[in-house]
């Protein structure tokens, strides 16, 4: 047997581990092996390193299973209350905007008997009016920036000690 | 069904099998998408050992492993729509661990798991952190394992992970491929460099 047929045992031997082998080169590789102990030698020894990665024995920590699916049922809840918590503010937001656009009329009407009372300029009356419709939805969109990003804020102080897992 | 019966028929009729596996993954991707915490549950029980033996193999570190474990079905949970049911949802579970360790290992600079986000530079490879190392060893120890197990701990990570996915979760190329997101002959190539690295290795813990 000269070098060149023992490497291409070897390279036989790691490519049918791999990514496999033709049925000839198989039967080559068999064969080499019963008559080649140095080979044979190597592919136990392949073999062998591969039953102790396999053997390695790893055990699940006893409550990590249970710690987990605690914790996905938990996020799943605040998920669900965060979604039902928005699909609200959109139906409100839905509302407010449909009562804002038909009682538009009668709040012009109430700015212009308001102006002709007082004696107010019509322009201070329309900048009045704008004010009335866009003021309080200014300050609703400050407060949910404010409370996301409050939300935020604290949930990136508590992640840390949330992952470190009770020993 | 029990196993044995799920194996035969799987070797009698592959088309079924096929057939059956797609359903059971469009079952998982339908829960997924639902958010369905049962489902869940019965997810994180069935795949618990893989995940964690996968985790553990990566980071080298129970505390770590056991913290990415959770981190990764809350992920899970919050990506679940993204399952589309066409690769196996072990694939799909293992590219989401892996990921999550990579980001953690680049924000926190874990030694050991640097070498993951870029594992074919030419650098020469940084042994695993001391301290997981040797927890794991202690793992291992108090399982009163050989001391060969323990000397595959010296195999760099890169290789360990793609050992692991092929001989022991039994994926194929395409399937590590894809949890890699690296191309198949980066795979081919790190198998045959972590074969030799493995058996080197237990070799000269054997010595």
């Amino acid at each position: 047997m000269n070098e060149t047929l023992h490497q291409r045992a070897q390279r036989l031997l790691a490519e049918s581990l791999v990514e496999g082998i033709a049925a000839s080169d198989q039967s080559w590789l068999a064969q080499h092996l019963r008559e080649c102990a140095d080979c044979a030698r190597e592919a136990a020894a392949t073999q062998d390193a591969l039953h102790a990665l396999r053997s390695v024995p790893v055990s699940v920590p006893r409550d990590l299973v249970a710690r987990t699916q605690m914790r996905v049922r938990l996020r799943a809840q605040e998920n669900g209350e965060s979604s039902r918590g928005s699909l609200l503010l959109w139906i409100i937001t839905g509302a407010s905007w449909l009562l804002g656009v038909f009682s538009a009329p009668l709040v012009w009407r109430g700015f212009a008997w308001f102006g002709g009372h007082f004696g107010v300029p019509r322009l201070a009356l329309e900048m009045g009016f704008v004010l009335w419709w866009t003021v309080p939805a200014l300050l609703a969109a400050v407060a949910v920036l404010y409370q996301r990003g409050f939300a935020q804020g604290f949930a990136s102080q508590r992640l840390p000690r949330e992952t470190k897992s009770p020993r | 069904m029990s196993a044995q019966a799920f194996t035969l028929m799987a070797a009698r009729s592959p088309l079924l099998f096929a057939g059956l596996m797609t359903d059971e993954r469009q079952t998982i991707a339908l829960g997924l998408r639902r958010r369905d915490p049962d489902l869940l549950d019965q997810l994180i029980e069935q795949y618990q050992q893989r995940l964690y033996r996968y985790l553990l193999f990566l980071t080298g570190n129970p505390a770590l492993a056991e913290d990415f474990f959770q981190e990764t079905w809350v992920r899970i949970l919050e990506r679940g729509d993204q399952y589309n049911a066409k690769s196996k949802f072990e694939s799909w579970l293992f590219a989401i661990a892996r990921n999550l360790v990579i980001d953690a290992s680049r924000r926190k600079k874990f030694a050991s798991l640097e070498a993951l986000a870029d594992p074919e530079t030419q650098q020469p490879f940084e042994p695993p952190d001391l301290h997981a190392t040797s927890a794991l060893q202690m793992l291992l120890a108090r399982e009163n394992q050989q001391a060969v197990q323990v000397s595959l701990l010296k195999i760099p990570v890169y290789y360990r992970e793609v050992l692991l996915l092929r001989f022991h979760e039994e994926l194929g190329l395409e399937e590590i491929a894809a949890v890699l997101a690296t191309p198949i002959s980066t795979v081919k190539s790190r198998l045959y460099r972590g074969l030799a690295a493995l058996k080197s290795a237990l070799q000269e813990g054997a010595a």
